[in-house]
């Protein structure tokens, strides 16, 4: 991980060096400093540093055990875990996906369709993140 | 003999990644608000002195103590503490943390409710002007991430309560959604020095 820790922090300084390069150069070109790629391009540092700290800090709370990619003698198997649980099968996702269409629709042609709409997604939201937990499979 | 190898939480990575195109997102509308700025400040001027500074500091300290009881929550949840064990706060489970979180944002929130109505009545409204296209772009984008992260909060609580044995599952979950408001948080916090102390 440490690599990809590296690669997150050299595009955050490209953007920090690229923004603040912008702003010298659009000074001396004589244009009005424009807030707009001005805090886009800087904050695209913030986007990548994020993703940077982050993996820095878990990679440091692993306490030196690396993953399969970083070591020399792994074999491709050691980076076939268990990745997490994932339902074998659904309906909530397409009432949910039902649901907020619907809301949109009624955003864009009358807000009341959109007032009927919601309680769906409320109820595909629920039912989804308590589908494990209830009933036959409840954990 | 395979080597010991670790993997990084996936949920918990993705949610970061995710809020890292949140933070572009924010960008965007940070963007509007200084373009608008920049092309209207004698409209900004006359318009900013509406707005209640003291309301707004106290309503942004009760978001940012909001944060600190969500950590205090995911702190019980990496015990695997679902539940109380007392009445003390010492002895709280992630329940009753995240219970006095989302009672800290609902006020908060409300709070903005007051202030969007105090604002309107004082002529400062959506489409009325750019300072008021501006202000409640930014901030009512806000103020639905807030209260997304409320109905979050309620989904965790409730499987706080579901759950047979509370594992570590449920307290990614936990943890997910503690980064989430953390988030919420700071884009308050740059939202509130640019909105209301910058003016």
């Amino acid at each position: 991980m440490r690599a990809n820790v590296v690669l997150m922090w050299v595009l955050a300084g490209y953007f920090l060096v690229a923004g603040v390069l912008y702003i010298v150069w659009n000074h001396n070109a004589g244009h009005p400093f424009d807030p707009a790629p001005t805090l886009t391009i800087l904050l695209s540092a913030g986007l990548s540093g994020l993703i940077g700290f982050y993996l820095n800090a878990v990679n440091r709370s692993q306490g030196g055990i690396l993953l399969p990619e970083d070591r020399l003698d792994a074999d491709i198997d050691d980076g076939d875990p268990e990745i997490g649980y994932f339902s074998p099968w659904s309906w909530w996702p397409f009432i949910l996906g039902l649901g907020g269409a619907v809301v949109i629709l009624g955003l864009a042609v009358g807000v009341w369709i959109a007032l009927f709409a919601i309680p769906v997604v409320l109820i595909a939201l629920a039912g989804w993140s308590f589908e494990y937990y209830r009933g036959n499979f409840g954990r | 003999m395979a080597p010991v190898v670790s993997r990084p939480n996936p949920v918990a990575v993705g949610t970061i990644v995710w809020l890292g195109s949140e933070v572009m997102f924010f960008a965007g509308l940070f963007a509007i608000y200084f373009t608008l700025r920049a092309a209207a400040p004698e409209m900004w001027a006359s318009e900013a002195n509406k707005l209640a500074f003291p309301f707004a500091l106290t309503n942004t300290l009760i978001l940012v103590s909001s944060s600190f009881t969500a950590q205090f929550g995911v702190f019980a949840a990496e015990r695997l503490q679902a539940r109380s064990t007392g009445w003390r706060p010492s002895q709280w489970g992630m329940v009753e943390w995240f219970f006095l979180t989302y009672a800290l944002g609902a006020i908060f929130v409300a709070g903005q409710v007051y202030e969007y109505a105090m604002l309107v009545s004082e002529g400062v409204t959506l489409s009325g002007n750019a300072y008021g296209s501006a202000f409640f772009l930014t901030t009512g984008f806000h103020g639905l991430h807030v209260t997304g992260g409320l109905i979050a909060f309620l989904l965790v609580i409730g499987r706080g309560f579901a759950v047979k044995n509370f594992g570590h599952r449920e307290a990614t979950s936990a943890i997910v959604v503690s980064y989430y408001w953390h988030f919420v948080d700071v884009v308050w916090i740059g939202l509130f020095l640019v909105i209301y102390v910058l003016k």
